[in-house]
């Protein structure tokens, strides 16, 4: 088959799919750095607390073959990583990959819904604004985005529990082991929401999408689409909304993960975050090892579906250079 | 980091106008919000830094516990120990500014380093930057630091090291983009066709001239952030421990009594956190907008 032959999607996609791998093996490179400078190797790390004889450990490492020179025990250990071997928890006991996995859903469907919500209130708010300019209830409502980004999640959380749970009794605290399965879902949508609304992404969610739909407004193409009285919103929605929406969201994952480690403790909500708040405070290597590796490769695959949409909408893309290049 | 997006005007070849008089007045009123809030923690911070406050913060007054804000004597009232809060809360900066400036320092250096190399030499220092900007950005900044907590318990100034580290692709990306904006400008050609040494040029015509106002944003910006990290840690029980007081600590402290009605312990270093960190973001869209000239309203 001849290579332009090939849909432009797949090849992008085909690239893209080979930088996301090359950053993760990157990434893991850098934990297993961080994991090879501390205090104790990985080995040392996994045999604590079972065996404290010095002279026996070193005993098992021969015993076991454990490699002595760093790169073969990076390659090793990324071999079992590829397996969905992260090893077993200090704490626990059990395999961190099973863990994890026991929790991971519960994190996707916390920032996923709060992705959701900053997005409920940062569009309406930049698109008023790209079409009216600045007017008093524009400026209000950009203000609001600022002082909103700048607050505290923590206390945003405290606030949020103390007017619905202490003063209404609308949602039980420990929402989501207390309650029986079916009902789950309404209690969940506090944390959502206090993590959508303090994640300290909006004002600038906002400041994108308006700079972007502000531009497109201005091209050439929409001036004739509104000379010839066609819709003006159908020309300028991939440009001016789809694609910066996206942008600015893949980009942002790495914050509302982070916010959802700080939410996760406020709300006593089983996910990655508190697992790795847990971890880090016990010092569960394996734990937040296995959560930085997975928090990674979620953030790898959001720019991933990013950059998918944006070639499924704009089929110049695949001939355009702009690659992973400084694009976010 | 956040990062603003480069506007294509004529940057260097500068109008003679001065960019503040023909500033927008919005921009101007969020610098001056923004310099009141940095005036306020320089003096704070010199004043916790040489302990001349009201009060001794650590001071247990069980004759005055939950003061209102306004009561005789302390200002902004009284813990749920009678711990006075205006004398802990200037305490708390200590726990960030020292730490937060190393950070910007870090990422400010490295980032301009990085982004002129991949400006300055395209092809493959360009794309090994941007392999490595790629890579600090897929980490979530908070779990990267619960890793290095994990690995090696450190204190603030090496978490500080880590917050700066992950600043660097922001700053990397800007000076890259500005750097090779700049270098199709008249002026520079000149410069290159005058004999001057490329390092000169560099450092002098693009660097000095022309992205000082770059660097001053992102280091207010950076500020901001570091704040946000060290408070998010001290509530997490990773930074500043009790009794010493740091916004965040101060805030995860008073949580029961915030849950009985007694608002103001938790509540009044969390307003500090917002006010403070609102200020440096103002401060630097401000001055994005006036110095960069970009369309931010």
């Amino acid at each position: 088959m001849k290579l332009a032959a090939t849909k432009p999607i797949t090849l992008v996609l085909a690239r893209e799919l080979a930088l996301a791998a090359l950053l993760l093996v990157g990434v893991s490179f850098v934990v297993f750095v961080i994991l090879y400078l501390s205090p104790g190797d990985p080995f040392s790390v996994l045999l604590e607390g079972q065996i404290s004889n010095h002279a026996a450990r070193a005993g098992l490492r021969e015993a076991l073959g454990v490699p002595r020179t760093w790169y073969v025990q990076y390659l090793s250990w990324l071999g079992n990583l590829l397996q969905g071997n992260f090893g077993t928890s200090i704490r626990t006991g059990l395999p961190v990959f099973g863990e994890i996995a026991r929790v991971a859903l519960s994190t996707l469907y916390l920032t996923l819904g709060s992705m959701l919500v900053t997005l409920l209130i940062a569009v309406p708010i930049a698109l008023h604004s790209s079409v009216r300019g600045t007017t008093a209830l524009n400026w209000l409502l950009t203000m609001l985005a600022y002082v909103v980004s700048a607050l505290p999640v923590f206390w945003l959380g405290y606030v949020a529990v103390y007017v619905f749970i202490h003063q209404f009794g609308v949602f039980p605290l420990t929402a989501r082991i207390a309650a029986s399965s079916e009902r789950t879902w309404p209690f969940s949508l506090l944390p959502i929401f206090v993590l959508g609304i303090g994640n300290g992404t909006v004002s600038e969610v906002v400041r994108h999408l308006r700079e972007e739909m502000s531009r497109v407004m201005g091209e050439d193409y929409i001036r004739t689409a509104r000379a010839k009285g066609a819709s003006v919103w159908r020309h300028a929605f991939k440009e001016g909304l789809l694609i910066p929406m996206t942008e600015i969201i893949a980009s942002k994952i790495p914050f509302i993960l982070g916010g959802a480690v700080i939410v996760e403790q406020v709300f006593n909500w089983p996910g990655m975050g508190r697992m790795a708040w847990q971890a880090a405070q016990d010092r569960d290597f394996p734990v937040i090892m296995g959560i930085a590796m997975i928090a990674a490769t979620l953030v790898r695959l959001g720019s991933l579906l990013q950059r998918v949409v944006y070639v499924a909408v704009n089929p110049r893309a695949s001939n355009e250079r702009r690659g992973a290049a400084w694009a976010e | 980091m956040k990062r603003y997006s480069q506007t294509t005007g004529e940057v260097g070849e500068s109008s003679d106008l001065s960019p503040w008089k023909t500033a927008d007045a919005l921009d101007l009123v969020y610098v001056g919000y923004g310099l009141l809030i940095v005036v306020l923690v320089l003096v704070s911070y010199v004043l916790g830094a040489f302990t001349w406050l009201p009060y001794d913060p650590e001071q247990i007054r069980v004759d005055l516990l939950n003061a209102p804000p306004g009561s005789a004597g302390h200002l902004l009232g009284t813990d749920f120990l009678g711990r006075d809060i205006l004398s802990r809360l200037i305490v708390g900066i200590q726990a960030y500014f020292l730490p937060g400036l190393l950070a910007i320092v870090i990422s400010l250096l490295l980032g301009t380093t990085l982004g002129a190399l991949a400006g300055y030499r395209s092809g493959e220092v360009e794309t090994l930057v941007t392999y490595f900007n790629n890579l600090v950005d897929s980490f979530p900044r908070l779990v990267l630091i619960l890793l290095v907590i994990a690995a090696f318990k450190p204190g603030i100034y090496y978490i500080m090291v880590v917050v700066g580290v992950t600043g660097v692709p922001a700053v990397a990306s800007l000076i890259a983009g500005k750097i090779e904006f700049l270098a199709q400008k008249n002026f520079i050609e000149a410069a290159h066709v005058l004999g001057l040494p490329s390092r000169v040029i560099l450092l002098k015509h693009i660097l000095w001239h022309h992205c000082m106002p770059l660097l001053v944003i992102q280091a207010t910006i950076g500020m901001g952030e570091a704040i946000l990290i060290e408070t998010s840690l001290s509530y997490l029980g990773f930074g500043v421990q009790e009794p010493t007081p740091s916004w965040g600590n101060m805030v995860q402290a008073g949580a029961n009594y915030f849950f009985q009605g007694k608002f103001w312990p938790s509540t009044a270093p969390a307003l500090s956190i917002l006010f403070t960190i609102l200020g440096f973001h103002l401060l630097g869209d401000g001055l994005n907008g006036i110095l960069e000239g970009s369309a931010g309203k």
